[in-house]
């Protein structure tokens, strides 16, 4: 042994090596490895005849074509959407039912045991009603639309999506994968940011876990359908009106589009300005889908997933909604206080303070925004629905003083505001890192404000509202 | 009413846009940001890099000077330089200034900070060239010595900026690069590859990197008088005023090594017609080097556009049985020699 081999004579001798390496030897370790492969695979791997990959290229020649592979790609998304709200209705109004017939029952029993009221209000018209109504909103269009979306993906569909789209995100300093994340934040936007790590470059996953917020997800198309029907499409006549309605529904997806490239545009020419960035998109060869597989990954790994995270933050936040319904401070409850107060900031943007109030309430989870507004409107202790149009119209039109405005701002608050408890914690998660979890909040925040204030501010100046 | 509202969701986006016009990239109200941010320290770092350059360039630095290069006024100056001489990082000698060892310790850390900045900028973040130079301007500042070792570590150990300045190593030496020839200063005939371009004078590097010349390229002078030079790089004729040539370096070279005339950028390849990759151009570095390494694009691999999508751009390639999607500028980073063989 040579004695005066240290470690710190060792690392001293690399550093004056180092700046006589030539400029390429990473490209020639890199080349010199894939020799090796090369090497090892003409030994022990037996190309088959070509006849498959013909099949591949066609179906590829199809999908990515000028015109058919555009139709092909709106078919398919749009079928994806009408499976998954038709299909989820039905379970969706039994899982209802059946959850608040346990609660009444339950809440029966617990009168009859003789359980002082608050403690069977707070717990089964509370804890509970929260709970399954997240439940009941949730489940079935998740259940649904993430196996139809996992066999799209399984097949191979999806990157060629990606790269048909490219073009469009190109623009915006954004990666085409976007589009794949945005598809999945409308199944839900926590899965749409997890998602976004199929993008490898730095920068675009960061604008695209940014900006995922702005397509509405499961929990906030209800709203936004319920408005359409409601106050947009009740003014055409019952024929053209449901397809109103869906036109209502797709424009305000358009404009949520319109604001992820605007954001990520923004995002791409300021504050991501110094991050890391490249593309590549891999197109795989198309699979037989493994069933199997995919109900695993999309039942474990995405529904029950996003469920439970959800159904941690509604429990408390139903808990807090009958605490606000049930305490009286005088004539009013704590809930119509607070809504007292917030409303001249609601009526400010066009709202008011009861939907403001709704909003807070539900940055837990979206889907109980409706019921909570219906709450403090009638005046009532727990969440309500109103299944009938007709007279949901009138409470809100005659009772509380909507106006078309007030619709179309609520539509475009629900779909720009911030992003869901859920979905903020999934940010932090993957980026790890407070400032982009801020970020993610606050720009989507203060874009809702300033869209719905100027639609507000602007249709008042021109004699409206 | 009704028309209001949707008269109303076009307005929006239109006043957005224009806030955003007025806030992104070199706004009004991104330069009034960027203004606040400067203090006392960054002035301080600012005033050591410029004396340093300005030693290595020659001109003897005084207040004068420091004056008009950081745009302050004279009492500002002096007030500077004394600071500047108290922390002992300067002495002035007749009114001209120069660094002591510790001031040309700090100076040589800043440049080091300013140029691996570059390096970073230009090959990870892929940001133009044009621009890296401000935005390097304010990371340089406030970092510590082994934020920079780490930096440069991340980076690979570059030699040289993207300019082809050469970056001084942890220990402050600055390499001394002896292969630059002026532009100007060659015969018609010469050839020789670019080696630095001047960045100093913004106005005259984003007419050069307008014109599309880089660092590395290969060029010839096929003309240099009093009112302009020419140069060739086998593919495309360059004209330069005089002015803006004497802001471009060359390496002489000797004149047998053309450039081969087969060999043309991947993005450029007809589809279906099968090639061989040559080599990956030296201007493409760092993240984008690495995936394109990372997914077999290396020298001696064959590969054929396969696919093309409904807007021409990105187009898929075939390559090891593999289909992978570039955008045409990246795939324009990738030379190869076309063979004649088309696939069916």
């Amino acid at each position: 042994m040579n004695s005066t081999l240290t470690p710190q004579a060792v690392l001293d001798r690399a550093e004056s090596l180092r700046p006589k390496l030539s400029s390429g030897f990473r490209d020639e370790i890199v080349k010199s490895l894939y020799a090796e492969v090369e090497r090892i695979t003409r030994r022990s791997v037996k190309i088959g005849p070509k006849k498959k990959w013909d099949f591949d290229q066609k179906i590829d020649r199809l999908v990515t074509s000028p015109v058919l592979g555009l139709l092909i790609m709106l078919l398919i998304l749009m079928a994806v959407f009408w499976v998954t709200i038709v299909g989820a209705n039905v379970p969706s109004g039994l899982i209802a039912d059946f959850l608040f017939f346990i609660e009444e029952k339950a809440a029966d029993l617990f009168t009859n045991i003789g359980f002082p009221w608050w403690v069977t209000g707070f717990l089964w018209h509370g804890v509970f009603r929260g709970l399954a109504w997240v439940i009941a909103v949730m489940l079935p269009p998740m259940a649904i639309f993430f196996p139809i979306f996992t066999i799209l993906e399984d097949l191979g569909y999806l990157p060629r999506v990606a790269f048909n789209l490219d073009w469009l995100f190109k623009r915006v300093g954004a990666h085409g994968k976007q589009s794949l994340t945005m598809a999945m934040g409308f199944g839900c936007n926590a899965a749409g940011v997890i998602s976004a790590r199929v993008i490898d470059s730095p920068r675009e996953r960061l604008i695209a876990i940014l900006t995922n917020n702005f397509v509405p997800c499961n929990g906030r198309f209800p709203t936004i359908i319920m408005l359409a029907t409601v106050f947009v499409a009740a003014a055409f006549p019952p024929l053209v009106a449901s397809f109103v309605a869906a036109g209502t529904v797709l424009g305000v997806v358009l404009v949520g589009v319109f604001f992820t490239l605007l954001v990520s545009w923004g995002l791409s020419n300021t504050i991501l300005k110094g991050e890391a960035s490249a593309f590549t998109l891999e197109l795989p060869p198309y699979r037989r889908p493994n069933i199997g597989q995919i109900l695993y990954t999309s039942l474990i790994d995405r529904t029950i997933f996003v469920l439970w995270r959800a159904v941690q933050v509604a429990a408390p936040a139903g808990a807090i909604i009958w605490i606000l319904g049930n305490i009286f401070v005088g004539d009013l409850s704590l809930a119509q206080h607070v809504a007292d107060f917030l409303d001249p900031l609601g009526i400010l943007i066009g709202l008011d303070g009861v939907i403001l109030l709704a909003y807070i309430i539900a940055i837990p989870a979206n889907e109980i925004v409706v019921p909570t507004m219906m709450m403090v409107y009638m005046g009532v202790g727990m969440m309500t629905d109103i299944p009938d149009l007709g007279s949901l119209r009138a409470l809100l039109v005659d009772g509380h003083g909507w106006t078309l405005l007030t619709a179309v701002n609520m539509m475009l608050f629900s779909l720009l505001h911030n992003p869901c408890a859920t979905t903020v914690l999934t940010i932090y998660k993957e980026t790890k890192s407070y400032k982009w979890t801020i970020l993610g909040f606050v720009i989507p925040l203060a874009l809702s404000f300033l869209v719905t204030f100027l639609v507000a501010a602007i249709v008042r100046l021109l004699g409206g509202g | 009413m009704n028309i209001s509202i949707y008269l109303l969701l076009w307005l929006i986006p239109l006043v957005l846009l224009m806030m955003g016009v007025w806030f992104f990239r070199s706004g009004p109200g991104s330069r009034w940001l960027a203004g606040k941010k400067i203090n006392q320290r960054q002035l301080l770092e600012d005033a050591l890099k410029l004396i340093f350059n300005l030693q290595q360039d020659g001109r003897p630095p005084d207040k004068f000077r420091l004056a008009v290069e950081l745009k302050l006024d004279l009492p500002a100056v002096q007030a500077l330089i004394a600071r500047l001489e108290a922390q002992e990082l300067v002495v002035a000698q007749h009114g001209i200034l120069s660094l002591t060892t510790e001031g040309q310790r700090w100076a040589l850390q800043v440049i080091r900070a300013h140029r691996l900045w570059e390096r970073y900028l230009a090959d990870e973040a892929r940001m133009p060239l044009e621009k890296i130079h401000s935005q390097a301007n304010l990371r340089e500042h406030h970092m510590t010595v082994e934020e920079v070792d780490s930096l440069d570590a991340a980076l690979g150990y570059p030699a040289r900026d993207p300019h082809g300045d050469p970056i001084p190593t942890a220990a402050g030496v600055l390499r001394d690069l002896k292969d630059r020839t002026p532009l100007n200063e060659m015969k018609p005939g010469q050839r020789g590859r670019i080696t630095h371009l001047e960045d100093d004078t913004p106005l005259a590097y984003a007419q050069i990197l307008a014109e599309g010349l880089y660092v590395g390229q290969l060029i010839s002078v096929q003309e240099n008088n009093r009112e302009r030079v020419v140069l060739s790089d086998d593919s495309n004729q360059f004209v330069l005023a005089q002015a803006i040539a004497e802001n471009v370096s060359v390496h002489l070279e000797a004149p047998k090594k053309t450039a081969d005339p087969s060999i043309i950028p991947l993005g450029n390849l007809p589809s279906q017609l099968q090639a061989e990759i040559v080599h990956i151009d030296d201007r493409c570095q760092g993240y984008t080097r690495r995936r394109f390494l990372d997914l077999g694009l290396t020298p001696g691999t064959m590969i054929y556009p396969e696919l093309e999508n409904p807007f021409k751009d990105p187009r898929a390639y075939r390559l090891r049985g593999t289909l992978i999607a570039l955008r045409h500028n990246q795939a324009s980073y990738i030379w190869v020699r076309p063979l004649s063989n088309e696939i069916q």
